[in-house]
């Protein structure tokens, strides 16, 4: 099952409450004010700051 | 301090978790394990439960709703989705509801059956927790939380998260059990709880403890007025609540202007 990209018009980070981006090719959900990547689970977004991965320096170069 | 000494009062650090005083980490832990574990049968361990008696209590909420079709509704702690079949229908195309549940086991349940009811198009899953809600301020005309409050570890945080995902003139309510109000209901009713219904959940689910932890999880749910005030703590106005079959369950509203 595929991410629905309209509800990015209403998704915010849980932690920042600012917008996501969609990353389509790791499948997860950025949040670029806390580095915080979410992941997408069979289409699911999982937007618990606890399941977050944090994004690494390296990543964002 | 050993598993086994009692921690009589609740701390910074501590919640309840049934009658058990418990870690405030342990306790979701906990209440996810109980959800992870009944998810599958949920819906007919609700209709033996309560008798089919819920169906009319989801119903009550949606009636007092004022739900319109085009409008936005937030159904938290969703679980098995419920509200969110009726919602879609009313909400219709130009609608949108979102089910958002802590637990994924719950929202996987959730969505194959409405998937099997044909409820698609105008419905969004999120995996969410509802002490720090992943939505943009001012989105949602409705956010309902039906028997989802009582297993929040934080519930002013829950209580002050969804009033600022709510648009101003939106409404939050929130269906939960509550505080009988005659003795003689309250006494019938803790028999029932504590020896009839954790018998079912191990005959029926196999699981006897996580229905011994309901029937203590309600015992422990702030009451009616208690309700009301945080409520109203949390920023709503215009708070009331009615009483459902005697008060087992309470229906409270609140306003966000």
């Amino acid at each position: 099952m595929n991410f629905d990209k309209k509800l990015l018009e209403i998704l915010a980070c849980p932690v920042a409450k600012g917008k996501l981006e969609y990353d389509a090719e790791k499948n997860e959900l950025i949040s670029q004010a806390v580095n915080l990547a979410y992941p997408i689970l069979e289409g699911i977004p999982v937007l618990i700051e606890d399941e977050a991965r944090v994004i690494t320096l390296a990543e964002k170069e | 301090m050993s598993e086994n000494t009692p921690i009589e009062q609740e701390t910074e650090n501590t919640t309840h978790f049934g009658y058990k005083t418990v870690n405030k980490e342990e306790k979701v832990k906990k209440v996810a394990e109980v959800f992870h574990s009944v998810a599958a049968k949920y819906d007919v361990m609700n209709d033996l439960m309560s008798f089919g008696i819920h169906r009319l209590w989801k119903r009550f909420t949606i009636d007092n709703s004022g739900v319109r079709a085009g409008q936005k509704v937030l159904d938290l702690a969703g679980g098995t989705g419920d509200l969110t079949a009726k919602f879609s229908r009313i909400v219709g195309q130009s609608g949108h509801v979102i089910l958002a549940d802590i637990n994924n086991s719950m929202l996987n349940v959730g969505r194959e059956k409405l998937h099997d009811l044909g409820i698609v198009g105008n419905v969004d899953y999120v995996q969410a927790n509802a002490e720090a809600l992943p939505f943009a301020d001012n989105t949602f005309d409705i956010v309902t939380i039906a028997f989802g409050l009582r297993n929040v570890t934080d519930k002013d945080a829950a209580l002050r998260s969804i009033y600022r995902v709510l648009k101003p003139g939106g409404r939050l309510l929130v269906l939960e059990f509550s505080k009988p109000s005659t003795e003689l209901l309250s006494k019938a009713y803790d028999i029932y709880s504590f020896n009839i219904l954790p018998k079912m959940g191990d005959l029926v689910a196999s699981d006897g403890e996580s229905y011994q932890y309901l029937a203590e999880s309600i015992r422990m749910h702030p009451d009616q007025e208690t309700l009301k005030q945080m409520m109203e703590t949390a920023g709503f106005e215009e708070c009331n609540y009615q009483n459902l079959t005697g008060g087992i369950v309470a229906l409270h509203k609140g306003f966000k202007f």
